[in-house]
């Protein structure tokens, strides 16, 4: 590590010591001094457009400067509550809320909204403004998921250059020009990005609002629940916003090592089916509701002792206590059973020391095989991104067809026959890159979505790690896939021939095999392959599910419900007990705690359950003293 | 088929080798693809993205900002009028009114009947010496006078005529204008 040079600063008559190069907004933050913000984000490069921020520094020239793109200098002073600077923020609010339509009452954002608490904080108490104000169609459709209210947004860019910057893509811009622009998907297009619903997060207004939560709720009048999203094996952290029962939005929540404050349209959108009326929820045998005992019994005795007759159809979802519980039975009544787990690769357990997502950031030179990063691990991508665009990381894709990565100029993409990945791999030893990488080499690999031999591919990554010194990390594509995998029952065999089924989760993706005689189903939602089932369990799903996933890195990370499994719903782990019992193994749990203790003893990757931690505590408001002028 | 000729997309094509950044030749390229089709289809700005290897967006935005760049229709001929402080001292009002009576159309930005004008009031032009001013098409016209307006358009409407019969009309006194093509405009860079 190059020795940073550290300087002092004063804010507010507060000493400050901080690197060379702090932003004074930055520096303000770590004395408890906050300096509004509009358009500047902590994780997007500054551009000082809005000038909310505008503070008195000195040395400088009398004026009020904005502090977010100016770096500190050792001595500086800077005063956020001097005439001059209060004043120049005031005036600022005051332009901004001149096209501004004052909607609070039906705004979406209001009561977590800068606009309002800057205004509230730094602005005139009385509006000088009668004018007329622009107007726009209201809302216009960005897409199925965002609304623009145009009159409402605050010219910030953070949304076209989250876009551009972190996502490269460019389906938002802004069109026109000075007072008349205007936010604007590409011709008027719906936008199409895996990565759009950031904007919402990132909008200081309610410019941007999701259409799913739109006029559902004030968030005031919301419970949140930090937990971890459930689509896939990056395992981004998530709030759950419930209200009555219902689960109404999911938005990020920063985890630097992960997700970095982003997450996936998938993540932030999908979670509709939770509140689906038509959510499955009493047992039914044949068709006819039952009792949870009745309808256990009957899934017990149509799968008991049926050995490799029966088949096992596993989500791609499941937490880790419910994997362990469901190892117990493996390992007795239900041995030999054949398992199938959902949307996995067919990549084996990993081994040796693994690439954490935190030091693709560092790496020199990326290396990604046989994935389709966008679609498969989405906020690995994001991290591959910015490894590229910001820290100017060199990238090699090896994949068959065009992915989104070749939108940065350098990418070298190697397109391969489908099935040739480990050989391409091997060729790479000898690649100019490689010769002098100047830093570190990540190596991600997936399986091609089945089209590459997994083994082969893991081997040849494997050697050229050896040769480069590169660290690796494999692209798991199922939820709880590497935990399922750790634990030893994410099975890949076909179910065809099996005589009775137990489909847990979605159907099997070949679909329920002819040879089927009994079918159980344990599900959240009616689908039309339930017809024939004989047993139908209600399950719970991700928004009232506790436990933990460990996600592609292998970080142990916790679910915690947001919505109550109100009864007859029952717990997972509960059902399974239940169903061990019925099967004539006794599990006797009183709860997840004990389940967890005892996993963590028995599997060391899962050490992590012994002691879940608590959920972070609410992060304390930082308020800065009276300002208005 | 694609909205832009095949050679002019070969043209754009090279340009960005000019710049130290790629994405600074769209510019240049959406001048040429509008000397090539009058106004900016979203289809041309498309296919300027695609050549460019730039998104569609990225470059409507451009085309967006710039008033120079048109992205609805626009006549054959367009007049430029300047009514900024000079030129409006010297009548550039009557100067837009004669001008939208000569060519027929109430309001800047529409197209006359014939296809043939459109006209947009614009800033300084920096000819202030000669106002008022107008730049038609490529050129400026000084020293306006109502029968200045007149025959600029008139004379255009004759040749018009003129080239799509073959015959001159009798009352068409003004010498034939060369019959060149368009002189293509590139934006110098830099
Ligand atoms: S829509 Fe929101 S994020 Fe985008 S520029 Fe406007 S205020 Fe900023
Ligand atoms: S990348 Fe994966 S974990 Fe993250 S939000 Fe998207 S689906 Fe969820
Ligand atoms: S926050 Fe500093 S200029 Fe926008
Ligand atoms: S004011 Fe018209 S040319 Fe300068």
């Amino acid at each position: 590590m190059p020795d940073v040079k550290m300087v002092n600063v004063t804010i507010d008559g507060h000493v400050v010591t901080v690197p060379d190069g702090t932003l004074v907004v930055e520096a303000a933050k770590l004395v408890g001094i906050e300096i509004p913000v509009f358009c500047y984000h902590h994780k997007l490069d500054p551009v000082g457009a809005c000038r909310m921020c505008l503070v008195e520094i000195s040395p400088g020239p009398p004026v009020a400067q904005a502090g977010c793109i100016r770096p500190v200098a050792d001595g500086m002073v800077v005063k956020t509550q001097s005439a001059m600077a209060v004043q120049a923020r005031a005036d600022i609010l005051e332009f901004e809320l001149v096209n501004h339509p004052l909607d609070c009452p039906v705004c979406d954002k209001g009561g977590e909204c800068p606009l309002q608490d800057f205004t509230f904080r730094h602005g005139y108490p009385t509006s000088r403004i009668d004018g007329p104000r622009l107007h726009f169609q209201k809302p216009i459709p960005l897409s199925p998921n965002i609304a623009l209210d145009r009159e409402r947004c605050v010219l910030c860019y953070r949304c076209t250059r989250y876009y551009d910057e972190v996502a490269w893509e460019q389906e938002l811009t802004v069109a026109e020009r000075g007072v008349h622009s205007v936010i604007a998907s590409q011709f008027d297009q719906p936008l199409t990005s895996n990565f759009s619903g950031n904007i919402i997060d990132l909008c200081p207004v309610g410019a941007l609002t999701s259409r799913l939560w739109r006029f559902e709720s004030r968030p005031w009048d919301l419970h949140h629940t930090p937990s971890v999203c459930s689509k896939c094996a990056v395992g981004c952290n998530v709030t759950l916003w419930q209200r009555r029962g219902q689960l109404v939005r999911v938005t990020s929540r920063e985890n630097d090592d992960i997700d970095e404050g982003w997450i996936c349209d998938r993540g932030r959108f999908d979670y509709t089916d939770v509140n689906d009326p038509a959510r499955l929820r009493v047992p039914a045998v044949h068709g006819s509701k039952t009792t949870w005992a009745v309808a256990l019994n009957t899934v017990a005795d149509g799968i008991k002792g049926k050995g490799s007759k029966l088949g096992i159809s596993l989500p791609q979802d499941l937490t880790n206590e419910e994997a362990f519980l469901f190892r117990r039975l493996l390992d007795g009544p239900l041995r030999g059973a054949k398992v199938k787990m959902h949307g996995r690769t067919a990549l084996p357990a990993p081994s040796g020391e693994q690439l954490m997502i935190k030091d693709i950031d560092d790496a020199r030179v990326i290396i990604i095989v046989a994935s389709d990063t966008e679609n498969d691990v989405p906020i690995v991508n994001l991290r591959v991104k910015k490894a590229v665009s910001k820290r100017g990381a060199k990238l090699i894709v090896i994949h068959p067809d065009a992915v989104d990565l070749d939108r940065h100029r350098e990418t070298v993409h190697i397109r391969n026959q489908p099935g040739e990945a480990a050989a391409e791999v091997r060729k790479l030893a000898d690649h100019e890159l490689l010769h002098e990488p100047g830093g570190p080499v990540a190596i991600l690999y997936g399986d091609g979505r089945g089209s590459e031999d997994a083994a082969g591919l893991v081997a040849a990554c494997t050697e050229l790690a050896a040769k480069v010194g590169a660290k690796l990390m494999p692209l798991y594509r199922g939820t709880n896939e590497r935990g399922s995998l750790e634990l030893g029952v994410a099975g890949w065999d076909s179910l065809d021939g099996v005589e009775a089924l137990l489909s847990w989760g979605p159907p099997p993706t070949a679909g329920v095999p002819a040879s089927v005689k009994f079918h159980a189903v344990w599900d959240h939602l009616p689908r039309p392959e339930h017809q024939n089932a004989s047993v139908v369990l209600p399950a719970t799903s991700f928004a009232e599910r506790q436990g933990s996933y460990t996600n592609l890195e292998g970080r142990v990370q916790f679910l915690r419900p947001a919505v109550d499994a109100e009864a007859p719903l029952k717990e997972s782990w509960d059902v399974l007990c239940e169903l061990a019992a019925a099967l004539g193994l006794p599990l006797d749990y009183v709860g997840i705690f004990p389940i967890q203790r005892e996993a963590a003893k028995a599997f060391p990757a899962l050490a992590a359950l012994a002691q879940p931690p608590s959920p972070e505590p609410e992060p304390v408001p930082v308020l800065m003293g009276p300002a208005r002028p | 088929m694609s909205a832009l000729s095949s050679h002019l997309l070969e043209e754009i094509k090279a340009l960005p080798a000019k710049y130290p950044q790629p994405r600074s030749a769209v510019m240049p390229a959406l001048d040429l693809a509008q000397e090539e089709l009058g106004h900016l289809t979203p289809e041309a700005m498309s296919e300027v993205a695609v050549a460019l290897q730039l998104d569609p967006g990225y470059v409507e935005g451009v085309a967006t900002f710039y008033t120079l760049f048109h992205l609805e229709p626009v006549g054959k001929h367009r007049f430029y009028v300047c009514t900024n402080l000079s030129c409006m001292l010297r009548g550039a009002e009557d100067v837009v009114d004669r001008l939208k009576a000569a060519i027929g159309v109430r309001e800047p930005g529409e197209v006359s009947k014939d296809g043939l004008f459109s006209y947009e009031e614009v800033e300084c032009l920096g000819a202030c010496e000669y106002a008022p001013v107008v730049r038609l098409d490529h050129r400026y016209e000084v020293d306006l006078t109502r029968g200045k307006i007149d025959s600029l358009v008139n004379d255009r409407r004759l040749v018009r005529s003129h080239v799509k019969t073959g015959v001159r009309s009798s009352l068409d006194t003004t010498p034939e204008p060369p019959r060149k093509k368009p002189v293509r405009r590139t934006k110098k860079s830099g």
